[in-house]
């Protein structure tokens, strides 16, 4: 793996950890947009300096795809959460860790990480290190979602999981990039939909005062 | 052959469902689309019958249609699906002219979500791309989760967050699944990787992954289905949802469960290993056991239909799962339960809204005596119950004979005789339960003395009724004939 890369990836799990104890939901966010630029900066400035060495179509193809990428995970997803913040309450709340949240943790991160055992003795041998800082963000992740009792950091976590995958991403075909993209921030949306109709309805975002976590 | 009727079927409903959006867009349409919502969606409903329609010749006699360079494919394995699906779609929207009273969605943006819901029931049948599936089933979840959100009550955003929630991380497993299968062999579309023995070989090399792809599928689309260990969001999601939308999402699991199949099948034939059969027979028969189990104990309608419904959604995946040597048999009598199980389901869960619609309460010990005032649903109800437990003549009768049939030579050739009697007898048991919490559930609510709290004082709107008699009907029909629907069933 590349110094670069190394680093923009330890700066991206830092970012992720921080994002697991930030205790006001805006803070979370930024760390989200962050986080996301953080990841994404890697393949924007390879593809913009093959775009500059290059200057073919295909350079430039892959240059807009990597921006939209960047671009939709860094600036349109935390828009869309925070326009949540701004129609509901920027709760200020700190991470519950009780035995059943803590159980849900440890065997979420025991099957990842027995993913990247399954993977590491038979491909992406390259592609390891990359891997193991994927599964510790994802892991960073889960444990925000899992310890919160806010809707919109339960959601702003579950967007950190997903740019987590963002370097596995990276090889799915080109035509396939807008449509996955737009499934993205249309999960977002619906999910910040849902907050600020449940908001209306119950004038809290805190799931344990909803009735399905048994309040 | 080359043909662009698939492609025309998945345009049909979005073309529609994007102009009934166009007249909430502008404030001069308002009033119209407020006043002729209901029949723009019956209509919309009633084209989009007609691709499929149209297709059922050419896939009768076993033609192909492809509409290639988008992985979009009609034959004989998809089109039973596709046609039930689209005629229950249809029934539904008839029973939605009766029904609806509105919600959180403007009419226009209601009617777009369905029949954007409709749009990608029929792409997860028609689809044969590992990305395409993936997409597909991503919103169909997306657009059926807004639908929960739809109805006014408290409950049903805080169902539909959970439901979003849940279905969120399974859709980062269905990802993993099908980009693995893609960096290890290049390649997308599902025939052309079992026509190509260099990608199979690079699969099978791959014994750990495999397995570890099939349970990444099993895990994301068993959320999505509502399969257990993963169904936490289902007995939540019918009692908030609107009784409409439980009739349009009861036909979900058609294309959801087959997406599944046509997933870890190919794998199965690339690898043939027990430990993914343990997996998918494992789930099915966990969540036929829970689902019956579950059901007997609700006191709450829904919330019994919803568990109901797992334990078909168990039988189904188990019915499909009975991979091997009969495999043939397998996807033909496991398409041939889903479809029957769906349509008795949906006619279930349409007298069920019709109950709620009269009575305005789910709770089973607060009803009793509505036969005498609601007897065409107490029929329809009746009809469907005693098909869902495989009472004959209806069609769940032959469905569960051969699903029986089906799962005894299965576990005789990989067993002994004893298994197989095991299994067959286990498998009776969960019927015997279906067939009591059903019965007893039509006791409550429709026979016994009235109750005074309950003010019913006749049936819900030929346009409420009338669908749920046609799906009775329905069952009837197959069950005397069930080579109707049998002979357009056979795999790829």
């Amino acid at each position: 793996m590349e110094i670069l890369s190394a680093i923009t990836l330890v700066v991206a799990a830092l970012i992720t950890a921080l994002g697991c104890f930030a205790e006001s939901t805006r803070r979370t966010i930024i760390l989200l947009s962050v986080q996301a630029i953080a990841i994404g900066s890697v393949t924007l400035v390879r593809c913009l300096i093959d775009l500059i060495i290059g200057l073919n179509v295909e350079a430039l193809i892959h240059f807009f795809i990597a921006f939209a990428e960047w671009f939709s995970a860094a600036v349109v997803v935390p828009l869309i959460l925070y326009w949540g913040v701004v129609k509901t309450e920027n709760v200020v709340d700190a991470p519950i860790v009780g035995a059943r949240r803590l159980a849900i943790l440890v065997i979420s991160t025991a099957i990842l990480y027995m993913f990247l055992w399954i993977f590491q003795p038979q491909i992406l041998q390259e592609e390891i290190a990359t891997l193991s800082f994927c599964m510790l963000m994802f892991s960073f992740s889960v444990f925000l979602m899992v310890t919160r009792r806010d809707s919109l950091k339960i959601l702003t976590g579950l967007n950190m999981a997903e740019n987590s995958l963002y370097p596995l991403l990276a090889e799915i075909p080109i035509m396939l990039v807008p449509f996955i993209l737009t499934l993205m921030i249309f999960v977002t949306a619906i999910g910040t939909y849902i907050i600020v109709e449940a908001y209306r309805d119950h004038g809290t975002t805190l799931v344990d005062r909803w009735r399905w976590l048994g309040n | 052959m080359y043909s662009l009727l698939p492609l025309l079927t998945l345009i049909v409903p979005l073309f529609s469902g994007v102009l009934c959006l166009f007249t909430c867009l502008f404030r001069f349409l308002e009033e119209f689309s407020r006043r002729m919502s209901k029949i723009l969606l019956l209509i919309s409903a009633a084209l989009s019958l007609a691709p499929p329609l149209t297709m059922i010749p050419y896939c009768a006699v076993g033609e192909v249609l492809e509409t290639t360079g988008l992985g979009l494919r009609a034959d004989s394995s998809n089109i039973a699906a596709l046609v039930s699906t689209a005629i229950l779609f249809f029934l539904v929207s008839i029973y939605n002219m009766g029904a609806e009273k509105g919600g959180r969605l403007k009419p226009g943006v209601y009617n777009f979500f369905l029949l954007l819901f409709l749009c990608c029931m029929f792409g997860l049948l028609l689809s044969y791309d590992l990305f395409g599936i993936f997409l597909f089933v991503e919103l169909v979840i997306g657009v059926s989760i807004i639908l929960v959100a739809h109805n006014t009550i408290k409950a049903a955003t805080e169902a539909a967050f959970k439901y979003l929630i849940i279905t969120a991380i399974s859709a980062l497993f269905v990802l993993i699944g099908v980009l693995t299968i893609y960096i290890l062999t290049g390649e997308s579309n599902i025939l052309h990787l079992l026509s190509d023995s260099e990608k199979q070989a690079a699969l099978a090399e791959n014994p750990r992954l495999l397995m570890f792809i099939v349970a990444c599928f099993i895990v994301g689309l068993g959320a999505d289905i509502g399969l257990v260990p993963f169904h936490g969001w289902l007995p939540d999601c019918l009692p908030a949802s609107t009784i409409i939308i439980n009739g349009f999402t009861a036909m979900e699991p058609i294309p959801l469960i087959l997406a599944l199949h046509k997933l870890v099948a190919p794998l199965y034939r690339i690898y043939p290993s027990n430990v993914m059969l343990a997996f998918m027979l494992g789930t099915g028969l966990i969540s036929m056991i829970f689902g019956a189990l579950m059901a007997y104990s609700q006191k709450d309608f829904f919330r019994m239909a919803a568990y109901c419904s797992i334990d078909e959604y168990g039988h189904s995946l188990f019915a499909l799962s009975l991979l091997s040597s009969l495999e043939m048999q397998s996807f033909i009598i496991g398409q041939f339960y889903l479809i029957n199980s769906t349509l008795a389901k949906t006619g279930l869960i349409l007298s069920l809204g019709s109950v709620y619609f009269k009575s305005g309460s789910s709770d089973m010990d607060s009803l009793g005596g509505l036969a005498e005032k609601m007897g065409k649903t107490a029929l329809s109800y009746v009809i469907c119950a005693f098909s869902l437990t495989g009472i004959p003549p209806m069609s769940g009768f032959y469905a569960k004979l051969l699903f029986f049939s089906a799962s005894y030579i299965f576990f005789y050739e990989y067993g002994n005789s004893m298994l197989a009697i095991l299994m067959v007898t286990l498998m009776v048991c969960i019927s015997i339960i279906s067939f009591v919490f059903l019965t007893r559930s039509f006791h409550r609510i429709f026979l016994g003395k009235s109750r005074t709290n309950i003010d019913v004082k006749n049936d819900v709107p030929m346009l409420m009724w009338l669908p749920t008699i046609i799906l009775a009907m329905a069952t009837l029909v197959f069950g005397i004939r069930p080579d109707l629907l049998l002979r357009f069933i056979s795999p790829v």
